[in-house]
C-alpha cells in the first residue's frame, strides 16, 4: 500500500492532465497510479508529465535502449514502482524481458548490443553509482558513438528519472500491473 | 530538509517514522509538491557535476569565460554568501 493513496479517478478533471493521462497510459510509463498521487498539484504535475513524455518517448535515442536504462536505474535504488513498469511502445518494438536482465546487468559481456548501447549503459550506471568516473576520458569515449545532442539527450534522461525514482521509492507504491 | 538529505544520501534509510513526521507537517500537496521539485533537483546535479560547466557570471557580475569562472569558483560548490556580505 502506497504511503501516498491514489486519488480516486474521477478526482482528475483538469482537460490537460485528462490528455496527458491518456498519453502516459498509451505508453505505460509512469501509468494511472503515479498521475493520481501526483494530481494533488495538477499544476505543477503537468510540465512534469510533459517532460517525462519528451524525454522517454521522444527525441533521437532508441526508445527501447531508454527503457532498459530506465529499469536499470529503477533496480539501483530499488523503487518497485518503476521497475516494474513497461513501456508498451518498447515492447512492441521488440524489447523482450531477456534484454531489460542483461541490459541492466551483465550486458558487457553480452552480444545483444552494440558497443554504442554499451557505452551509454555504462554512463548511466556509472553517473549514479560513481560520478567520479564519468570523467573527460569516459567522455571522450562516449563521443566516439554518440553526438553532443544526444549524449545531453540520455544524460538529461537518467537525470530526471534518477531523482523520479528515488523520490518514489519513499512513497513505496506499485504499479497497477506488474511487469 | 531531513527528508531531502535521507533521500539524497541514504533513501534506504527512510522509513514509515520519518513519513510520519513529514505528514506532521506538510499537507498531501505540499508532499508531492516537494517531491516532484526534487524530480528536478536530485539527479541533474550529479549530472551537471560530469559535465564541469561554470556559472557564465563571476560574483560581482562580470560576464567570464570558463576557464576564468573555473578559476573563480573551483571544483568545489561554496556559498556566495560571503562574496554577496562584502
Amino acid at each position: 500500500m502506497s504511503r501516498m493513496t491514489p486519488l480516486d479517478a474521477s478526482a482528475v478533471t483538469d482537460p490537460e492532465l485528462v490528455e496527458l493521462l491518456g498519453e502516459c497510459e498509451e505508453l505505460g510509463v509512469p501509468d494511472p497510479v503515479f498521475v493520481r498521487i501526483f494530481a494533488r498539484s495538477p499544476d505543477q504535475l503537468k510540465p512534469m508529465l510533459r517532460a517525462m513524455l519528451v524525454s522517454h518517448r521522444d527525441g533521437s535515442v532508441d526508445h527501447k535502449l531508454k527503457e532498459i536504462i530506465r529499469i536499470q536505474l529503477a533496480r539501483f535504488v530499488d523503487d518497485p514502482y518503476f521497475a516494474n513498469l513497461r513501456s508498451k511502445k518498447a515492447i512492441a518494438d521488440g524489447l523482450t524481458e531477456e534484454m531489460i536482465d542483461i541490459g541492466c546487468e551483465d550486458y558487457e559481456d553480452s552480444d545483444l548490443f552494440s558497443e554504442r548501447e554499451k557505452v551509454a549503459l555504462r554512463f548511466a550506471e556509472q553517473l549514479f553509482l560513481d560520478s567520479t568516473k564519468v570523467d573527460k576520458i569516459f567522455y571522450d569515449e562516449m563521443h566516439k558513438h554518440w553526438s553532443d545532442a544526444e549524449i545531453m539527450e540520455i544524460g538529461s534522461f537518467v537525470a530526471l528519472f534518477h531523482g523520479i525514482h528515488m523520490v518514489m521509492k519513499t512513497y513505496d507504491a506499485r504499479p497497477l500491473e506488474a511487469a | 530538509m531531513r527528508y531531502v538529505e535521507k533521500i539524497s544520501t541514504d533513501p534506504d534509510s527512510f522509513g514509515d517514522e520519518d513519513w510520519a513526521d513529514l505528514r506532521k507537517y506538510l499537507s498531501e500537496e505540499e508532499v508531492v509538491e516537494l517531491g516532484m521539485f526534487l524530480f528536478m533537483n536530485l539527479g541533474f546535479h550529479t549530472f551537471f557535476g560530469t559535465l564541469k560547466f561554470y556559472p557564465m557570471f563571476s560574483p560581482d557580475g562580470r560576464l567570464v569565460s570558463q576557464e576564468e569562472s573555473e578559476r573563480l569558483y573551483g571544483d568545489k560548490p561554496e556559498s556566495l554568501q560571503g562574496e554577496a556580505a562584502e
